[in-house]
């Protein structure tokens, strides 16, 4: 395989994403919306009087499965500062895996349903780029937009967190913790990279790129699967959770790539037009 | 430089092409003529490995399109039915993407390639324009710039002059003269345009369902399907001299021109039969007023040859 070719696509496919705002625009609203809205709301509650705020009843699942040390942490804390802590720092980290699951798959679905539909598809078929170099392009092109995004989207949610909570924690930067980290640099490019070989593979198998958008969308399930599972103390994403998740992901990933290359089919991506 | 056998593709129970075998030699311009269906577009898409064969084999400039697709693909050149052109890509960004990956990876000679080719069509001057702005004709000649820029041996060109105005689509036919002629570039045209055919084609082969009808030389076709034909120019068409006419064997058909008083009259020889047919004219009475001799055009030929197909 040259790298140079799939490089090649890349950048061609960058330069025609730069100027689609049909692609853009949800990529960096979301996004916009976790990072900014999320934590300068949350933030708000620890300036509230008390009797505004419920308290953490409704986290009395998820306390149990945090690490001792912070559950002490949170006994001696207001109801307001409790509720703050748990949202900012637990509540929200599988938020952070919808980033890339929704960037990559809105990028992905453009891949090659967006090439069938614009006609552009029978010229790039036609080059000498092989299947697999072509395959790497556009995971690419998906993969490298779509952790750039994320990683944007946690720098501006941890220096918020910071900023908003350092005077309320007496001078605690809450983020980034361990298992901001491990989401970071672990979970967050497996699981982008599982989407985008689910979507990839989708978006050249159907038609037309809406199509294939739709069908994506089925893959946030499970990450939304997972906040539902923590809310309600069904698992708790720590360190070692994580780790777990990163080991099961990056096989699925192996068993996608593969899948992906074998049924590659020029042909069949050319007869769906 | 291009050889098939019995090449063959099936989809389903449709045999889109059903055994066309023939060879085409480097430098040759070689026309594909056919109606919608015949097969043309589904023959050039398995020469240029973008589908496969059902069986049947062939080489393209010496490469075996089953064994060898990369290497076949860098040698051919093709301009697809549509443009294929990225719409948010300048027609430079464009030209630059399909010049890198058919493998031009200097990019000084990446450059002038491209300017020598958007200069020739006239379109230096828009280069930086996004090729969405570009009128049907000017992404016409764009995609004729991305299936020669690698200055490949062998062009596969699907209807190339289609929505053309008359001055672009004699630009485009002086380019492809000038490739076979000078760069000895191999050229398989597939066209509805006859004109073109007739014009550069050293031979052509006639299809219709999925088959090969004839190869030959554009004359020769001409020759081989529709009879000579001998315009009488007359200042009168009687029924008599119709009927004089019909009664003669040596008359294969007779044609009126009435607004003019010509009759067309089409024979097997023109040499032996003209002398007699004058004759029985005047013997009919007929003033004859001018005598012409011609041949159909490759047109008249491939339509009678398509409707005897699709009559039979």
């Amino acid at each position: 395989m040259n790298f140079h070719n799939a490089w090649l696509v890349f950048k061609k496919d960058w330069l025609e994403i730069k100027r689609n705002w049909q692609v853009l625009m949800p990529i960096i609203i979301v996004p916009i919306i976790i990072s900014v809205a999320f934590p300068l709301i949350i933030g708000s509650i620890g300036n509230m009087p008390t009797t505004d705020v419920a308290g953490n009843q409704d986290f009395d699942a998820l306390i149990p499965n945090l690490p001792l040390d912070v559950q002490n942490m949170l006994a001696n804390l207001s109801p307001n500062l409790s509720t703050v802590y748990i949202l900012l720092v637990y509540f929200f980290t599988p938020f952070f895996l919808i980033i890339p699951v929704m960037a990559s798959s809105v990028i992905g679905s453009d891949s090659f349903a967006g090439e069938r539909e614009r006609k552009t598809i029978e010229a790039l078929l036609a080059t000498p780029i092989s299947d697999s170099e072509l395959l790497l392009g556009k995971i690419l092109v998906s993969f490298i937009p779509a952790m750039a995004v994320t990683f944007v989207a946690y720098g501006i949610y941890m220096t918020i967190v910071d900023i908003m909570t350092f005077g309320m924690f007496g001078g605690l930067l809450l983020l980034p913790n361990v298992t901001w980290l491990i989401m970071m640099f672990g979970v967050t490019p497996i699981i982008a990279l599982c989407s985008i070989g689910l979507t990839v593979m989708v978006s050249s198998k159907v038609k037309g790129f809406k199509e294939a958008q739709q069908i994506s969308v089925v893959l946030l399930v499970p990450v939304i699967g997972l906040m539902i599972a923590q809310m309600l103390g069904m698992l708790f994403l720590g360190p070692l959770m994580l780790v777990a998740l990163i080991g099961i992901f990056a096989a699925v990933d192996v068993a996608i790539y593969y899948l992906s290359v074998k049924i590659f089919q020029r042909e069949e991506i050319l007869s769906k037009q | 430089m291009i050889e098939t056998e019995n090449l063959t593709r099936k989809y389903g129970n449709l045999t889109a092409v059903d055994n066309v075998t023939f060879k085409i030699d480097r430098g040759e311009v070689f026309g594909f003529l056919g109606p919608n269906g015949a097969g043309k577009t589904t023959t050039i898409r398995m020469l240029a490995c973008l589908i496969s064969p059902t069986h049947g084999t062939a080489t393209v400039a010496g490469y075996n399109i089953q064994e060898n697709p990369i290497k076949v693909r860098q040698s051919v050149g093709i301009l697809t039915e549509n443009p294929s052109l990225y719409e948010r890509l300048t027609a430079y960004e464009n030209m630059n993407f399909f010049a890198q990956a058919y493998g031009i990876a200097d990019s000084t000679e990446r450059h002038k390639r491209i300017q020598e080719l958007l200069e020739f069509f006239n379109l230096w001057d828009r280069r930086n324009d996004k090729a969405g702005t570009f009128s049907k004709g000017m992404k016409q000649k764009l995609a004729i710039i991305r299936a020669t820029v690698h200055k490949p041996p062998v062009l596969f060109l699907d209807e190339p002059t289609a929505g053309l105005d008359p001055e672009s689509a004699k630009e485009i036919r002086d380019l492809m003269a000038q490739l076979s002629n000078r760069e000895k570039c191999t050229i398989l045209l597939s066209t509805h345009h006859l004109e073109d055919a007739e014009k550069l084609c050293n031979r052509v082969l006639m299809m219709n369902k999925g088959r090969c009808l004839l190869i030959g030389k554009p004359d020769e076709l001409r020759e081989r399907i529709s009879n000579p034909i001998i315009q009488i120019d007359l200042t009168q068409i009687t029924s008599k001299i119709l009927q004089a006419l019909k009664a003669n064997n040596k008359v294969k058909e007779v044609n009126t021109k009435p607004q003019e008083a010509s009759l067309l009259v089409s024979v097997e020889d023109i040499r032996a039969v003209t002398p007699e047919i004058v004759k029985t004219i005047v013997e009919a009475d007929g003033q004859i007023l001018g005598v012409n001799t011609f041949r159909a055009s490759l047109e008249e030929a491939y339509l009678k040859l398509i409707k005897g197909e699709e009559k039979q």
